[in-house]
């Protein structure tokens, strides 16, 4: 079987040339830039009053419930992908998902496993995950 | 193809995405002069404002096109101030990440005509041709964008920039659900992610057989949740200036500050180049540029058209930016989860439904502008009956 690794090394290539981009940009800068430290500069910017306490506090849990239904629902569409490529694509040797019983039973796999995203986002709903107040 | 091409192509298209970028910067500037009645940037010429080169250019302004060069220059020779409070190592690789992230996932993207199966002649005019991942790579390698503006919040250990990135986060891992669901609708059209076929595609079927015309609500979709993942306004909520400074980079100064925007304004350039080979056809436009036309300069029009098209969009971008009020968090938030999520499923299930019993494609166009209507519909009696409720509980 062949790989589609060769494929890839123009990705690799340009991969490179980028990093050389930004480390030769940085670089220069920091050669011809000057370098005055002031203690008023080292401190945070809060639009001029001194600052209190640290940056790095509690913030709100919605902020954790997002992320955990973002992960909840990427996945789910990362299942979709391979499908919606595969199942009505026109291959010239033939899809064998075409036509019969099996794409009868693809389409009916694929509802039921909507239905249950569908019912996980409305439990989410009715369970007031969306609501920012 | 030899690697000395592909080393070629890499290097005009690098200079060419950054050189536009400058350029980019002056067009927002002009184009939200010209929406606010101003005159705009008009002063520096080529000479830069320089004595020993004014003599050259005899001191003409060349309306304003040397700004983005002086602008180049003077962030290179400014100070790059680095706060004694922050994570040295985190503060010094957010920026690394916003310019990688934004220039690698232009990798896939064909900005040209590409061999097909038709014609396996042509020129690859794409960095890395014949990937079948294709948009999927440029997913996940733009949704890495997210850790520039996260470690750059949390590294400047500013409360500003804190509350900048968290926000920041949600909403771009939000609004990538809604970008995937309007994808998928397409993928299943074409049969395919790799982004040349999906042009070719349409370029086979002509004029009528543009994404757009199928899927006017999945392009809709697509583009809001672009927006928001560029974080352009109205969805620029991460770096508000009136409530947070400058959100994730207000630590941030001269070149580490410009990588930021090169990055965002790399984005932008993928995402309108996205839009035109998604839904408007790529390079094919009626009667000149039409997938068997093979008159001189054919090649250089498709290029043109493509360009043309993704400048379209971008300009689009900068005139939304200049016209809409930013939102609310809580209502960017619903819009994503309440609004675009079900709308993305209910079409991703009538285009299934569509493609199961072999129907024509067009039922498609109907069934987007009916659901269309029916969420605005929605919307707007939630949202009455909503203000009715807060209106009373004043009242009470």
């Amino acid at each position: 079987m062949d790989s589609d690794l060769p494929l890839l090394y123009p990705i690799v290539l340009y991969l490179v040339l980028i990093l050389a981009f930004v480390a030769g940009t940085l670089l220069i800068s920091h050669w011809i830039a000057p370098r005055r430290p002031h203690p008023v500069k080292d401190m945070p910017y809060e639009s001029g009053m001194d600052p209190v306490g640290d940056a790095r506090r509690h913030f709100d849990v919605k902020f954790y419930l997002v992320a955990i239904l973002f992960l909840v629902f990427d996945v789910e569409l990362l299942f979709l992908y391979p499908w919606a490529v595969s199942a009505y694509a026109d291959s010239p040797e033939g899809n064998p998902l075409r036509g019969g019983i099996l794409q009868d039973a693809v389409f009916v796999t694929m509802l039921v496993f909507l239905t249950t995203v569908a019912l996980a986002y409305i439990y989410a709903l009715r369970k007031g995950v969306f609501r920012w107040r | 193809m030899s690697l000395l091409v592909t080393f070629v192509i890499i290097v005009v298209v690098m200079t060419a995405i950054l050189g536009i970028n400058s350029y980019l910067i002056l067009l927002e500037r002009k184009t939200a002069a010209w929406i606010q009645d101003r005159v705009g940037p008009n002063r520096v010429g080529f000479d830069l404002g320089l004595p020993f080169l004014k003599r050259l250019t005899g001191g003409f302004h060349f309306w304003g096109l040397g700004q983005p060069i002086a602008d180049g220059l003077k962030f290179l020779f400014k100070e790059q101030v680095v706060p004694a409070h922050v994570d040295k190592v985190l503060y010094f690789v957010a920026p690394c990440v916003a310019v990688i992230t934004a220039l690698l996932s232009f990798a896939v993207v064909p900005f040209g005509p590409t061999p097909t199966s038709a014609n396996p002649d042509v020129f690859p005019f794409v960095i890395a041709p014949n990937i079948d991942i294709g948009i999927v790579f440029v997913f996940a390698v733009s949704s890495l964008a997210v850790y520039a503006i996260i470690l750059g919040g949390w590294a400047s250990n500013n409360k500003y920039s804190m509350i900048g990135a968290l926000r920041s986060s949600a909403q771009i891992i939000s609004y990538e659900i809604p970008l995937g669901l309007s994808i998928l609708v397409v993928a299943m059209m074409t049969g395919s992610l790799n982004l040349e076929k999906i042009v070719a595609r349409q370029a086979e079927d002509g004029f009528f057989g543009w994404n757009i015309w199928f899927q006017p609500l999945a392009w809709l979709i697509f583009f809001t949740a672009a927006l928001a993942e560029t974080n352009r306004l109205p969805f620029d909520l991460p770096e508000c200036e009136q409530e947070l400074v400058g959100g994730f980079h207000t630590e941030y100064s001269a070149i580490k500050f410009v990588m930021f925007f090169l990055g965002e304004y790399t984005h932008m350039i993928t995402v309108s180049y996205l839009t035109a080979i998604l839904f408007f056809g790529g390079w094919h436009f009626p009667f000149i540029a039409e997938g068997d036309s093979t008159y001189p300069g054919a090649t250089a029009v498709k290029i043109l058209v493509l360009a043309g098209k993704a400048a379209l969009f971008i300009f689009f971008i900068m005139v939304l930016r200049w016209s809409l009020p930013r939102f609310r968090y809580d209502q960017l938030m619903r819009l994503a989860w309440i609004v675009l999520i079900p709308l993305g499923l209910l079409n991703l299930v009538f285009a299934m439904f569509v493609r199961h019993w072999e129907l024509s494609r067009w039922w498609l166009l109907p069934i987007s502008v009916v659901l269309f209507v029916a969420a605005g519909l929605i919307g707007t009696l939630v949202s009455t009956q909503e203000k009715r409720v807060i209106g009373h509980a004043h009242q009470a």
